[in-house]
């Protein structure tokens, strides 16, 4: 039998009860009424009619009693519901407005421009009490200039694992990460371990989530910008459904909005910062033409702005030739100095043609060989962020910021202000460049203009010597009562000193023609052989101690050339190695046919020449001039005119010499001078 | 009589230099270069020395020097003759311890005032 309410089982007793004492009192009455009146119906009807009267008004108030009892139940019950619903509601409304509350509250706190902590600092207050206390509460923001996620607010049993914590997008749960980062959904797990191996893996992935029973992570989007997300962590399964997440989720909405507006300001300032400080090193790089002001304007200040240990600028045109042109070092940071230099990473950058770092090449698969690691440590890089530069589309050098105090994670507005500055850097690396070739060609010119000035004292030195005799001798002639021999005898010397001037007139035009192109040369056949004796039959009176030995070569026969001019290169030669030798010494000229040219060897015993002058002898004005030969005289022409004629003739002209063992010029013809010459013409 | 000794490499200016002192008294000994012209004044001791400064073995300046180590030819005033007129190159030989400058090409006039500036009688 079901068992009837307890209330109601009350109100049936309660109702008996009464029913009974109310028939037993109306008995009572009843009785003393009749025995007082004596009713005749008592004695006639013998106490039946009375039962019957007294049994039927029991059930009437017996029946009467349970009905009032159950209406008093239902009543009663009507009421306590009423009442417990009251209650329940008035429950109700404290929570919506404990969160109504929280929303407003934290909208008017995120009213003014704050920062993210504080916006985080803010947020979490506000969402907390809306929360049970053992849930772990994470605010996680998409910053922009780091390009990674940061936590700007955590609380709750968890949070230790979470606060001050920053991780690059693909370091966050796969999971996370499509469903919240790639497509702004919310994802709620209400207990995650009701599927135990996903939450193996985001827990593996993401070890600070790994003690919630259940998880939300909810995107934080403004402006269809992902600004963050909000990571809840439950202590029990349950503690976050999709319902639950409602509030959380509008307080984020809240929330987004002012984190979008905070990282906005935050990387207008960071942009703001950023193009100063490009404009001021742009303005000092092209305030400036001398490159190495440049380089201290842009590369001291970008080195001390990222705080590095050491900044290094070098120049080349291939990656395998970087030279250090410039170097910024940290107070007590290990210095590379200038010059050649093995750059390992500012050649890997220069070979890929961008930007390259590494926040620490100790433990970098991409520096880890033997060589490579072995240079990185002998420069004593940590970290290091390299640029290459190019000019006019070619590399020209390459910019490296490096750490060698430290690991560091170059951030990408790192990078954006190093590959600036290296932009920068092209005005300063071409100006360098155009500076050493100025700084070459002024050199040049100066060589050119001393050897000039030099040549010009020369020339009037020896122009003045000849002269001396002319004007001496004439001079006594004019004065002086001399003989007729006598006479005949001075003027002989004043032609002689006037023919000497003429040569060295002669000379000089002779090759100042040669080299401008309009002498010509007479050919015919000529007989090699018989002009080197005639070469040395006319030095010979003048090299007494200079026994001069003709090795000849009878095969050598006739070339086609131009007899004087080739008299002039024997005879340059052969002087030069007498004045030379001051010392005296043997000299041997000797020819010899070599397939199609003939061979002349003219070695002698002298001072020999220096190995940086073997070539710029053959250079107009290119003549030694050191103590030794300060006592020589000579125009400095006699050698560019022996390869100026020799080059005519098609041939060649060069000197191994050794200084104080002699030297040994070799001249080379063609035997077919002649034809060959006529090739060329035809050619040109 | 005034004592000279000339040192003179090139020979047409040696043979003019005798040739114009030829008809005076002067003892006029002529050397090649440095080298002998040390040698020439030693023996004869004059009282002047005029020296080329571009010759072969030993040049005027080293001849200078040469005889300012020693002490019994010191005193001797040497004249340079050089075919420089640039300012600087005659100032150099000044710095050499020239006593006096002939450039060339000069003046037998000049040349026989140079001998009597520097004659002791």
């Amino acid at each position: 039998m079901r068992k009837l309410p307890r209330s109601l089982r009350l109100y049936v007793a309660a109702s008996t009860l009464y029913a009974a004492l109310i028939f037993f009192a109306v008995q009572f009455i009843y009785t003393i009424e009749l025995a007082q009146s004596g009713i005749v119906i008592a004695r006639r009807d013998n106490g039946d009619v009375l039962s019957s009267i007294q049994l039927v008004s029991f059930i009437v108030w017996l029946g009467i009693s349970l009905i009032a009892a159950v209406v008093l139940h239902r009543l009663a019950t009507a009421l306590a519901g009423a009442k417990s619903a009251e209650a329940e509601a008035k429950t109700a409304g404290a929570q919506k407005d404990l969160e109504l509350g929280s929303i407003f509250g934290l909208s008017s706190a995120l009213a003014g421009p704050l920062d993210l902590e504080q916006i985080g600092a803010f947020f979490v207050a506000a969402i907390r009490g809306a929360l049970p206390l053992d849930m772990t509460i994470a605010l996680i923001v998409y910053d922009d200039v780091l390009e990674a996620f940061r936590t700007v607010a955590a609380d709750g049993p968890l949070a230790a694992d979470l606060k001050d914590r920053s991780y690059s997008a693909v370091a966050l749960p796969s999971i996370v990460r499509v469903r919240v980062i790639d497509h702004r959904q919310s994802l709620v797990i209400s207990d995650t371990s009701a599927d135990q191996p996903m939450w193996a893996k985001v827990s593996e992935e993401m070890p600070a989530f790994a003690g919630a029973r259940s998880f939300a992570a909810l995107p934080l989007v403004s402006r269809e910008r992902l600004v963050g997300s909000l990571l809840l962590l439950g202590a029990h399964a349950g503690d976050l459904t999709p319902d639950k997440a409602q509030m959380p989720v509008i307080m984020g909405q809240y929330v987004a909005g002012s984190i979008h507006s905070a990282l906005s300001v935050k990387e207008a300032e960071a942009r703001a910062e950023r193009e100063t400080l490009v404009n001021r090193i742009a303005q000092r790089a092209r305030g400036s033409l001398d490159p190495d002001e440049i380089l201290r304007g842009t590369v001291d200040e970008l080195a001390k702005v990222l705080g590095v240990s050491r900044a290094v600028v070098a120049v080349g045109d291939e990656e395998a030739t970087l030279e250090v042109l410039y170097e910024w070092v940290a107070e007590g940071a290990p210095s590379v100095g200038t010059g050649p230099r093995e750059l390992p990473v500012s050649r890997l950058a220069a070979r890929m043609g961008r930007t390259l770092v590494a926040t620490d090449v100790r433990s970098d698969g991409r520096f880890s060989e033997p060589k490579i690691a072995a240079a990185l440590a002998h420069l004593g890089v940590i970290a290091i962020a390299a640029t290459p530069v190019r000019v006019g589309g070619r590399l020209a050098g390459s910019l490296a910021l490096v750490h060698t105090d430290r690991p560091r994670e170059w951030t990408a507005d790192d990078v954006r202000l190093i590959e600036s500055v290296g932009r920068e850097l092209r005005g300063a690396i071409a100006a360098a460049e155009a500076f050493e070739q100025q700084r070459q060609a002024v050199k040049e010119l100066e060589r050119l203009n001393r050897a000039k000035s030099d040549f010009v004292s020369i020339v009037s030195h020896e122009f003045r010597t000849p002269l001396t005799g002319i004007q001496g001798f004439s001079e006594m002639m004019q004065s002086e009562d001399l003989t007729l021999d006598e006479m005949r005898e001075y003027a002989g010397d004043i032609n002689k000193d006037a023919h000497r001037l003429n040569r060295m007139i002669t000379e000089m035009l002779d090759l100042d023609k040669m080299e401008s192109g309009r002498m010509e040369i007479h050919r015919e056949p000529v007989d090699l052989n018989a002009i080197v004796t005639e070469a040395a039959d006319r030095v010979r009176p003048n090299a007494p101690n200079h026994p001069l030995a003709l090795r000849l070569d009878p095969m050598v026969g006739a070339v086609s050339g131009d007899r004087d001019k080739l008299t002039q290169v024997m005879t340059n030669l052969l002087s030069n190695a007498v004045k030379y030798s001051p010392d005296g010494g043997d000299i041997v000229v000797s020819t010899r046919v070599e397939g199609s040219s003939v061979h002349i060897v003219v070695r002698d015993h002298g001072m020999g020449i220096p190995k940086a002058a073997l070539e710029t002898i053959f250079e107009r004005y290119g003549r030694v001039e050191s103590l030794a030969t300060r006592n020589i005289q000579g125009t400095g022409l006699g050698l560019p005119i022996v390869r100026q004629i020799v080059q005519l003739h098609g041939g060649a002209v060069w000197v191994e010499s050794a200084v104080g063992e002699g030297s040994v010029f070799h001249v080379t013809l063609p035997r077919g001078a002649a034809a060959s010459a006529e090739v060329a013409e035809v050619a040109s | 009589m005034s004592k000279v000794v000339f040192c003179e490499d090139d020979p047409m200016i040696r043979k003019l230099i005798q040739t114009a002192l030829r008809s005076t008294t002067h003892d006029v000994p002529v050397a090649d270069d440095g080298k002998e012209g040390l040698a020439l004044i030693e023996q004869v001791r004059p009282d002047v020395v005029f020296s080329d400064v571009a010759m072969p073995k030993m040049d005027g300046f080293e001849l200078a020097e040469a005889m300012r180590a020693r002490p019994d030819l010191a005193h001797i005033p040497i004249v340079f003759m050089t075919a420089s007129v640039q300012r600087q190159q005659i100032d150099e030989c000044f710095r050499h311890g020239a006593a006096g400058h002939l450039a060339k090409p000069f003046t037998m006039a000049e040349l026989r005032a140079r001998i009597a500036q520097f004659s002791k009688n």
